[in-house]
């Protein structure tokens, strides 16, 4: 990734980075140096004080057997939602590769779901999966019971995800697309002169010239499964039935803002952004070791 | 709304003390509250009738829709040191400021500012879950309520029960006759109900929710729920589940439980008796109803519910003159005719005994709508328990979720009673020791 | 396209078709939903088929969440993010990529690691400076012991405080502070052949020169690109304008509004309103997404043009 041609300049730099950078440090190393410090406390939600108890916000929280069913059930969401969304987005994305007419016209649906804000989604969703409504719910007219997601941890999990998956697949397909566009035309055609069919083509020849994007979307699916899923679960499940559909993020929300226990939430903030940032240090370097962006 | 884009780097002159120009305009006050819809726009009428009562002082009334989010909405201004002057917080949020030395208590402003509030005259249930063990009141009792028990009355006629049943015990029979009798949900359970299935449950049977007078006692209180009558309580509401007498009803099963039971889709439901005015306007055309006290389990004696609700607090870092408005305020809630009102249009008690007399004396309860409405009143006042002052405990809003999941566990995932509320022990015993070390050192005013 | 077996053709259409009908149907139901009756739509099963009252659920959707003031504060703060972020983004990118300085790998880092955690995963952190923006700077006054220098000197004391909640800077600025405009840029930056910046270089152009003239115009497109992802992502937002805002009425946001419309206690399921407003608050992302496509998908395909 180093140039060979760039600009040298004492100053200028250090200028154009400065308000990003003064931005950052008031955004986020400040906060976050704050929460450590909360993490470390007992912070009095009302602002009285706070008295520092080394790692006993840690330990509490490590003991907890429910916080370790909410990274578990993390780690399943966001490898549930990533890969169905990703799959999805890049089968879609090989055909409409193939540019037969009419092509643009679906091109132009797959992007939707990408503008479309999460609690929105999970509005529309809920709407869709409720038990009692007409939709989804009608199986329930035909075997009672069968869908129940407001008493069924498990069927409300897989409503958000599904929900979750779909709001992804308008950012990945446009990626892929993206990706599967640029290469060169004559790689394809030399593989079919070869003889290698289009599945094997695509596994062979597009698959590891797209790995960048792919690189990239797998961290932004995994981000968006920390983000957008807060909206997602506040609207449609508020983390019930029995916390099954508690994920990090929410029960960091849950526990800081609705139970005021400002220091146990601040620990798990911390706990969550070193495993983000492990991960991705992880990705990173095992990628771009391999993944080449020119 | 003025947009804070400055970097304000105030200037302020330590020689020089800032003195505030006497206002020539009404004196405004922020009033944040944690209710919606209906009972926002009563709130809004109120604020109104105040403001036009007196020239000096303009409440700005603020809706936060509901108690937790005006809760958490509360702190957030309070450490931006952007508060209102006064907030409703509910009841399971008591402890949590008692002890935050965020408020002025309400007594020493209504003294300061000149008015006589006779504090005895509130009832005396009411007064103790807002004063402290010495008995000054910290924060002025607003909207309170107490959980009853709905009955469809066409439902028990056709069954034929004679009046409301009393005990647990009637009400499976009747439930079970109602099921034979064609009625697909014979009780509406929502399992966030947990005030009312819980709380008030061991408040009227004396059993103590955790050591210490729940928590009256000090802050090392601990849970004691697995131990007492409510595990059996639990383990019969999961039979009464799973033979389909107990019909699941929440906003995540797609109809309240209150909203069946105006519907007459479920024929008996339990809730607060601040619902009667919503019942009396939202019941379908057919459907009747009455209200009854909390049904007891057979051989105890009733002790006093629970007061629910919310309570108003004033927060530190007002103005002087904002803090004479809020006391105006608080003397204008006290007044018998705006009290009588407030009780009248909302479902809500009157909080004071002459208040209480006074609608009695006018015949108030003596018909529909109203009717009913007095049961409340005797089930606050009934002989009073060492269980049964309130419940003080820290944490306890975190605490009560605790408990709603403990329910959907035992009724949903059929984990055993007995084991469940084990859990919730200690889950709750974990959260009770976390508040007591935030604030080590403090004790219970 | 290589090959052209009618089967494999056939192939692709029936895919795209179940790709579309699985993208269209939860579109479908908010705009069928929210065209019908309370009691239609209270129906087991539900009709599929459009009905009639859409515009009254608009209009009671509209009213009831209050949408008109909050539809502006989206628009503002949208607006704001996307502006701040391209602006921001695209001058520390060309700084990180285009320059060699000591430090560059770590300012690098510095803002790269923002990106791995979004605003939800540091809700608590980003809370605590909600209150006072400027206490880090207050902070390091005192510990440098400026603000005692200054108060032995002048007499007076030095309070900065910047009060973040309820404002549209408190919606704005945390959000323009997050990484991703800038790794988009940098991605886009590290595309643009080294021959380039030698031509500019040999053209006498200074750094600043090269930026206006020839990267900013190249990267048109990106530019588009990026500002439809930044106006949509910031229209979504979510948590933080929920934290961030305790004067709801004259703060909120579209989206903070949706929960509002969900059929709550004491109330009757009608869904057909919530479905509506859940319409009004998608239209705008939406239309912008469809307005932009054009820019927005070649924006991303820059290096086959």
């Amino acid at each position: 990734m180093e140039r060979r041609a760039y600009y040298k300049n004492p100053m200028l730099p250090w200028l154009l980075l400065a308000p990003q950078l003064l931005l950052v440090l008031v955004f986020f190393y400040w906060p976050t140096s704050q929460a450590l410090y909360w993490a470390f406390t007992l912070e009095q939600p009302w602002g009285g004080g706070n008295s520092w108890v080394w790692f006993d916000n840690f330990i509490s929280i490590f003991r907890d057997r429910e916080y370790w069913g909410t990274v578990l059930r993390s780690g399943l969401y966001a490898m549930v939602t990533t890969g169905l969304s990703m799959a999805i987005a890049l089968t879609l994305a090989a055909f409409v590769d193939r540019s037969l007419k009419g092509t643009k016209f679906f091109q132009s649906i797959f992007v939707w779901p990408y503008a479309i804000a999460a609690p929105a989604a999970g509005v529309a969703f809920r709407f869709i999966f409720a038990p009692e409504s007409g939709l989804i719910g009608s199986i329930n007219q035909v075997w009672p019971g069968i869908w129940d997601p407001a008493t069924n941890g498990w069927h409300a999990l897989a409503m958000v995800i599904v929900c979750h998956a779909w709001l992804g697949i308008g950012y990945n397909f446009i990626f892929f697309l993206a990706a599967l566009q640029m290469i060169p035309r004559s790689i394809s055609e030399a593989g079919a002169m070869d003889g290698a069919r289009p599945f094997r083509r695509m596994l062979d020849l597009q698959l590891p010239l797209i790995a960048p994007t792919a690189f990239f979307l797998l961290i932004m699916n995994i981000i968006s499964s920390f983000t957008d899923s807060f909206g997602l679960i506040d609207t449609m499940t508020e983390g019930g039935p029995i916390g099954q559909t508690e994920v990090m993020v929410y029960k960091i929300y849950f526990d800081g803002f609705k139970g005021l226990d400002y220091s146990g939430a601040a620990a798990q903030s911390i706990i969550l952004m070193l495993l983000v940032i492990g991960l991705t240090f992880v990705q990173f370097k095992w990628v771009e070791r391999r993944v080449h962006y020119n | 709304m003025k947009t804070n884009w400055l970097l304000s780097a105030a200037l302020a002159a330590t020689a020089l003390t800032f003195v505030g120009s006497p206002a020539a305009a009404a004196t405004k006050f922020e009033f944040w509250y944690g209710l919606s819809g209906d009972l926002s726009e009563r709130i809004q009428e109120m604020c109104k009738t105040f403001n036009e009562s007196q020239p000096d002082y303009e409440i700005v009334c603020v809706s936060q829709d509901n108690y937790d989010n005006n809760l958490q909405n509360t702190i957030a201004a309070f450490r931006a040191n952007k508060q209102p002057t006064i907030t409703q917080i509910f009841d399971a949020g008591t402890l949590d400021l008692m002890l935050s030395d965020a408020f002025i208590p309400v007594g020493q402003l209504m003294a300061d500012n000149g008015f006589q509030i006779d504090w005895t005259n509130y009832f005396s249930g009411i007064a103790s879950y807002y004063s402290t063990s010495k008995g000054e009141l910290l924060s002025m009792p607003f909207n309170s309520s107490t959980a009853v028990i709905y009955y469809n009355t066409d439902a028990l006629a056709k069954v034929g029960f004679e009046g409301t049943p009393t005990t647990w015990t009637q009400v499976e029979d009747v439930a079970r006759k109602m099921k034979a009798a064609g009625y697909d949900c014979p009780v509406a359970f929502d399992p966030a109900g947990a005030w009312q299935w819980f709380e008030q449950f061991s408040a009227i049977h004396n059993q103590p929710i955790a050591t210490k007078g729940n928590g009256f006692g000090g802050l090392d209180a601990e849970l004691v729920v697995s131990k007492g009558k409510f595990v059996d309580q639990l383990a019969w509401i999961k039979k009464m589940y799973d033979e389909g007498l107990f019909i699941h009803k929440s906003k995540d099963a797609g109809e309240t439980a209150n909203d069946a039971f105006v519907n007459g889709k479920c024929q008996i439901t339990s809730s607060s008796i601040a619902d009667h005015g919503t019942f009396s306007k939202q019941a379908k055309d057919g459907v009747h109803w009455t209200v009854a006290m909390l049904p007891m389990l057979e051989g105890f004696e009733r002790t006093n519910s629970l007061v629910g609700g919310a309570s108003l607090w004033t927060l530190k870092g007002k103005s002087a003159e904002e803090y004479k408005g809020a006391a105006a305020f608080y003397n204008f809630l006290a007044e018998p005719a705006q009290a009588e009102w407030w009780s009248t249009v909302t479902g809500y008690i009157p909080v004071t005994n002459t208040g209480f007399e006074a609608m009695k004396a006018k015949g108030f309860y003596d018909a529909a709508p109203y009717k009913g409405r007095e049961l409340a009143i005797a089930s606050l006042t009934m002989p009073a328990g060492e269980n049964t002052r309130g419940i003080r405990l820290g944490g306890y809003p975190s605490i009560r979720a605790e408990m709603v999941k403990t329910i959907q566990s035992v009724l949903f995932n059929n984990v055993p009673a007995q084991q469940a509320l084990e859990e919730f022990d200690a889950k709750g015993n974990e959260v009770l020791r976390r508040f007591e070390a935030t604030y080590a050192g403090k004790s219970l005013l | 396209m290589i090959e052209r077996s009618p089967v494999f053709d056939f192939l692709t259409y029936l895919a795209m078709a179940i790709g579309a009908f699985l993208v269209v149907i939860p579109f479908w139901i908010t705009l069928v939903a929210g065209s019908q009756s309370l009691q239609e739509v209270s129906q087991v099963p539900i009709s599929l088929m459009p009905s009639s009252h859409l515009w009254e659920n608009l209009s009671a959707a509209w009213a009831r969440a209050d949408l008109g003031p909050k539809m502006l504060n989206s628009l503002i703060v949208a607006v704001g993010v996307t502006v701040g972020k391209i602006t921001l983004a695209s001058l520390s990118a060309f700084a990180i990529v285009f320059f060699n300085f000591r430090g560059r790998m770590i300012s690098f880092w510095l803002i790269f690691i923002t990106l791995m955690l979004p605003l939800e995963v540091r809700i608590v952190p980003t809370y605590a400076i909600a209150a006072n923006a400027l206490l880090p700077f207050q902070v390091i006054l005192d510990t440098l012991g400026i603000s005692w220098l200054v108060n032995a000197v002048s007499g007076i004391q030095v309070t900065l405080n910047w009060n973040l909640l309820n404002s549209y800077t408190g919606l704005i600025l945390p959000l323009v502070a997050t990484a991703t405009g800038t790794f988009l840029y940098r991605q886009f930056f590290m595309t643009i052949p080294d021959e380039l910046v030698e031509a500019s270089k040999m053209d006498g152009a200074r750094p600043i020169e090269f930026f206006f003239d020839v990267l900013l115009p190249l990267s048109r497109t990106n530019m588009l690109a990026l500002a439809t992802i930044m106006f949509v992502s910031s229209w979504n937002q979510y948590l933080w304008p929920l934290l961030i805002t305790t004067d709801r009425a004259n703060f909120g946001t579209v989206v903070m509004q949706l929960k509002a419309l969900i059929p709550a206690q004491n109330g009757t399921p009608d869904w057909n309103v919530t479905m509506a407003g859940a319409l009004i608050i998608m239209l705008p992302p939406l239309l912008v997404v469809a307005f932009m496509q054009r820019w927005f998908v070649r924006g991303l395909i820059s290096r086959d043009k």
